[in-house]
């Protein structure tokens, strides 16, 4: 791990107070970060009105049969005017916290991301914790009996499990798991997020919900378990010959002693990196799990918003998405600083 | 993984026993990670005795000892607005049929006019006048009565509206006033005769209720159930749960229905957001019905016991449309770069004969489709036109033949020229990325165009992609389709000079159908008309802007063990539901009650073990066995499992000491 130790030695010489350079540092981040928000505000605009096609020609094809049908539309969610008036009205409502009104569905898009939310962060928030969680450990015990049968086993099979296509993995689940073959019954529900007259906040809701995530998060947790197995498995290896583990079995402590409480420990650091930027990524969703279960969530919204093109929504779950995305890693930067003084040169 | 994951909680017990007896925020970390873990794997677990409840868990009942009978149907798409004014897909129409009624709706045989909620009409002799009479005692679900004035201030509100002018202005075209003499009437006045009439296939929505939405607001009212509190309509059921791009729809029957009341009395739509999962629902029984699904799901599900499934007709055609003269409609100049070639009508048609449109059908649609002629589908047996056989047939000589005649005589190079010598050089074919039958029949057409002696190449890009393309007139032909209402009128407005730079995809102009278009307008005998509209057809084929390759079907299937008594739109080969009107809503019936349509030939009769009298799971009162049990189990595991981990922890804190 030599990223670790390099910077060490360039702010060695001259000792700061702690608190004010800590203060300048996250200041620089988060200044950093507004930036990137301000960039993020204007391009959101421009990035989606360069996609093809024309949203009241996709949608009413077959059903709008005028010009003047096809005006009135236009009219109603302000398609007709300048593309400059257009975004200065985005600039003014976004900033007011209004993400406009979806073209396709006729409802403010916050609430639209408000519905969809939920279900992506539950789906893909809990996989991401599983699959970091079972990953690091497959990695770490693979590297450590590196070679062995359970290494191979586990690096074979998570890799295997990781160049699947999703919706082929969830369609086996479900042909097995929700159907049924054979002998196994089918034991889950083949889609959706809960039961139709459940009510979702009672305990029998909080049951049904989590009865019907146990497929779809087990798709995307098997996907991409290597993911995290992989990064752990390849940073252990660098850390098992170093000299600080002899001198730690020097010391008389036990073979698993030494492995979890020092060698894994400094090979964390870039598991931790690619945990931290996942979990930006999580309101993004999963699209294809999202459709093979038919959850209703942020991905499929956006995807479907791509088609017609519902600039709105697109805008809307851009925006939100790519603010997590710099948030998180405004937190990481932050806490990294606090934790590991050298990365605050 | 079950293995793994109890490992892995006991992996946390262990990393706790620290030196320093106090468990590190880490460890306690990964000991609550550790725990949710025992949760999930008991979960996992808890499924396996709930397995033989929890596969019935689904959906359905339909017992005669008086539950709820519950009708789940999964479809593919999203409802994109409750608001009538507003949405545009085909399961929104479905849903506002169901929530409202109109003054004319559709018969099952035909979807010709059939009276809705007006019993009649009659149009004065000029037509100039209709009047149309409305039952008496029709009332709202909240219990006020449906007026004329109902049905004047619905019309109004599109006539002056703007989005809502937008879905619905069409069917009110020239009408100048709408007047109610009295609570039963409704009179409707046109500026010249309109042939559309009596179509009127508007919902009709509550004053009372409406009005309070204003016109700025129009635009995003959602209509959506609020506090549990149903949507006030008229309809046969009423929309008790459900948003707009949401994933599950609940109605519930209306028991005052004026047509009388549904014999199911729940209705739930099941979105799925593909098409293997929602067959795989049916299959499991976890809803009664899908549609949309493709010709091979049809074909596996025919084989499953207590299912059946078929491809039922839709009115809709697929074609492959020439450009047939892109201009800018300000200067009347050439826009794009169409070939000569498919500006030719004699070339076009030629083309025609050279393409095999029965193999389209069986490969490319894999049966399920008809051999497509002109643009009216043959669902439609008013106006519809059928050519010649021998004019529709595969037959490449007689298209070599024609494209001689007409100049486009083989080079020596193997390739066509252009009637003055030079080369046709390659023609630029689209097809639509998101669709694969789009994809397939233009790398057919490709190949027939190769055997003729031309050339060409085929792009796919998605739709709206083309749509770009097609109104820059940068193209040679490209593969698209129609769905057709049942008044023609709006399908063959398409075809006219006034489309162009609007609807019109083929930038055909032509001024003697343009004539007949406004003569099959005004003309109000249906015969008269029909004979316009056959001859208009007749002039699309010959001129052949589009070669009109399929007309599609639609795969329906329905778990008839559990519901029956479905009748086909139109007669014999149409569809169950998403057919116009609401027909089939009031003709299903559970199996316990089907023997009510056992002597009607043209009913779904039910199959399966349902047959012979067993009933279906009752599934209706809440959460399934199976999830309880379930539950019960996670509980005792949890319970179980925190104790050991306490256990082990002090055993483990003691070793240390």
């Amino acid at each position: 791990m030599s990223v670790v130790s390099e910077p060490a030695l360039a702010s060695a010489g001259a000792p700061v107070r702690r608190g004010s350079g800590y203060l300048r540092f996250a200041a620089t981040r988060v200044a950093g970060s507004l930036g990137s928000l301000a960039f993020l505000l204007v391009l959101n605009f421009f990035l989606f009105r360069v996609l093809p096609g024309d949203p009241a020609r996709t949608l009413g094809r077959g059903r709008f049969t005028t010009q003047e049908q096809l005006d009135a539309f236009n009219a109603a969610y302000g398609l007709d005017q300048p593309m400059l008036q257009q975004f200065v009205t985005y600039l003014r409502t976004t900033l007011h916290g209004d993400l406009g009104i979806s073209l396709k569905y006729r409802v403010p898009v916050t609430e639209l991301i408000a519905d969809r939310i939920g279900p992506t962060l539950l789906l893909v928030g809990t996989s991401t914790v599983l699959a970091a969680v079972i990953g690091i450990w497959l990695g770490v015990h693979s590297a450590w009996r590196h070679g062995s049968r359970f290494d191979r086993f586990a690096t074979g099979s998570s890799l295997t499990l990781y160049s699947m296509p999703e919706w082929w993995l969830g369609l086996l689940l479900i042909v097995v798991l929700a159907v049924g073959v054979g002998p196994v019954p089918g034991l889950f529900p083949t889609g959706g997020l809960h039961s139709v007259d459940v009510d979702v906040w009672s305990f029998a809701g909080v049951l049904d919900t989590a009865w019907h995530l146990v497929l779809p998060v087990a798709t995307l947790t098997l996907a991409y378990l290597a993911d995290y197995a992989m990064v752990m498995r390849s940073s252990l290896l660098d850390e098992i010959g170093a000299d600080y583990l002899t001198t730690a079995r020097a010391t008389g402590l036990r073979e698993a002693q030494v492995r979890n409480r020092h060698a894994v420990r400094n090979a964390l650091l870039p598991t931790t990196t690619v945990v931290a930027l996942n979990i930006g990524f999580i309101v993004t969703g999963a699209i294809t799990v999202e459709t093979v279960f038919s959850i209703p969530g942020l991905g499929l919204l956006a995807t479907e918003a791509l088609s017609v093109p519902d600039y709105w929504v697109l805008q809307g779950t851009f925006l939100v998405s790519a603010t997590a995305v710099i948030g998180l890693n405004l937190v990481a930067n932050l806490v990294y600083g606090l934790l590991d003084p050298r990365v605050r040169a | 993984m079950l293995d793994v994951l109890v490992r892995l909680a006991g992996r946390g017990r262990r990393l706790r026993g620290g030196h320093d007896g106090q468990p590190s925020p880490s460890a306690r970390r990964l000991t609550a990670i550790g725990a949710v873990l025992a949760a999930f794997a008991a979960l996992v677990l808890a499924a396996l005795p709930g397995a033989a409840g929890a596969a019935q868990a689904g959906t359905v009942s339909s017992d005669s000892s008086g539950d709820t009978v519950r009708f789940t149907a999964g479809i593919l798409n999203e409802v994109d607005s409750f608001n009538p004014f507003l949405g545009i897909e085909a399961e929104s129409f479905e849903m506002w049929s169901l929530m409202y009624d109109s003054l004319v709706t559709y018969t099952q045989d035909d979807m010709s006019p059939s009276p809705g909620l007006a019993s009649s009409w009659d149009s004065s002799e000029d037509g100039l006048t209709w009047t149309f009479h409305l039952d008496d005692g029709v009332t709202w679900n909240d219990g006020e009565p449906l007026t004329s004035a109902d049905v004047v201030y619905t019309f109004d509100r599109i006539l002056n509206g703007t989005v809502e002018k937008a879905t619905w202005g069409s069917y009110l075209r020239g009408v100048s006033d709408v007047s109610a003499p009295d609570d039963d009437t409704v009179v409707l006045t046109f500026t010249k005769p309109s042939a559309v009439m009596p179509l009127l296939p508007i919902p009709i929505l509550p004053e009372h209720v409406w009005s309070d939405v204003s016109s700025s607001k129009i635009r995003s009212y959602a209509n959506e159930p609020t506090d549990g509190q149903a949507v006030v309509g008229s309809g046969p059921f009423e929309l008790v749960d459900g948003t707009a791009g949401g994933s599950t729809y609940t109605f519930e029957a209306n028991p005052d229905y004026w047509q009388g009341a549904p014999h199911v009395d729940e209705l739930v739509y099941r979105v799925y957001k593909s098409e293997d999962p929602a067959v795989q629902a049916l299959i499991k029984g976890e809803v009664d019905y899908v549609s949309g699904i493709s010709a091979l799901q049809v074909d596996a599900l025919s084989d499953e016991d207590g299912i059946t499934a078929h491809n039922a007709d839709s009115p809709g055609f697929d074609e492959i449309s020439f450009n047939a003269g892109s201009v800018d409609l300000d200067t009347g100049d050439s826009l794009g770069d169409p070939n000569p070639a498919v500006l030719d009508p004699a070339f076009r048609y030629a083309i025609g004969l050279g393409i095999d449109r029965q193999q389209l059908v069986d490969k490319v649609y894999q049966g399920a489709g008809q051999v497509g002629s002109t643009i009216i589908p043959p669902a439609y047996t008013t106006f519809h036109w059928e050519p010649d056989a021998d004019d529709l047939a595969y037959d490449p000589d007689e298209a070599g033949t024609l494209l001689d005649e007409a100049g486009y005589t083989m080079g020596d190079d193997g390739l066509r020229t252009l009637p003055d010598g030079s080369p046709i050089g390659t023609l630029r074919l689209y097809a639509r990325s998101d669709s694969q039958t789009s994809v397939d029949t233009m790398t057919y057409f490709k190949e027939w165009l190769a055997d003729l002696g031309i050339e060409s190449t085929v792009k796919a890009v998605e739709s709206s992609k083309l749509t770009d393309v097609i109104l820059s007139g940068e193209f040679d032909a490209f593969q698209w389709g129609w769905y057709v209402e049942p008044d023609p009128d709006s399908m063959l407005s398409y075809m006219t000079c006034d489309q162009r730079g609007n609807w019109s995809d083929s930038w055909y102009c032509d001024a003697e159908y343009d004539k007949l278009y406004e003569q099959q307008r005004v003309t109000t005998d249906r015969d008269e008309r029909a004979a316009i509209v056959q001859k208009m057809q007749q002039i699309l084929f010959e001129d052949a802007p589009y070669l009109v390759t399929a007309y599609n079907t639609v795969g329906e299937a329905v778990r008839t063990d559990r519901f029956a008594c479905f009748e086909p739109q139109p007669a014999e080969t149409g569809v169950w539901l998403f057919g116009y009107g609401v027909a089939n809503y009031l003709n299903m019936r559970p199996v316990s009650e089907a023997s009510d349509c056992a002597d009607d030939p043209a009913a779904l009769q039910p199959t399966g073990s349902a047959a012979s009298g067993a009933s279906g799971a009752s599934g209706a009162a809440g959460l399934g066995t199976g999830a309880w049990v379930g539950g019960g189990v996670v509980l005792v595991l949890l319970v179980a499992g925190g104790a050991v981990l306490l256990l082990r922890r002090r055993a483990g804190a003691e070793d240390r000491e």
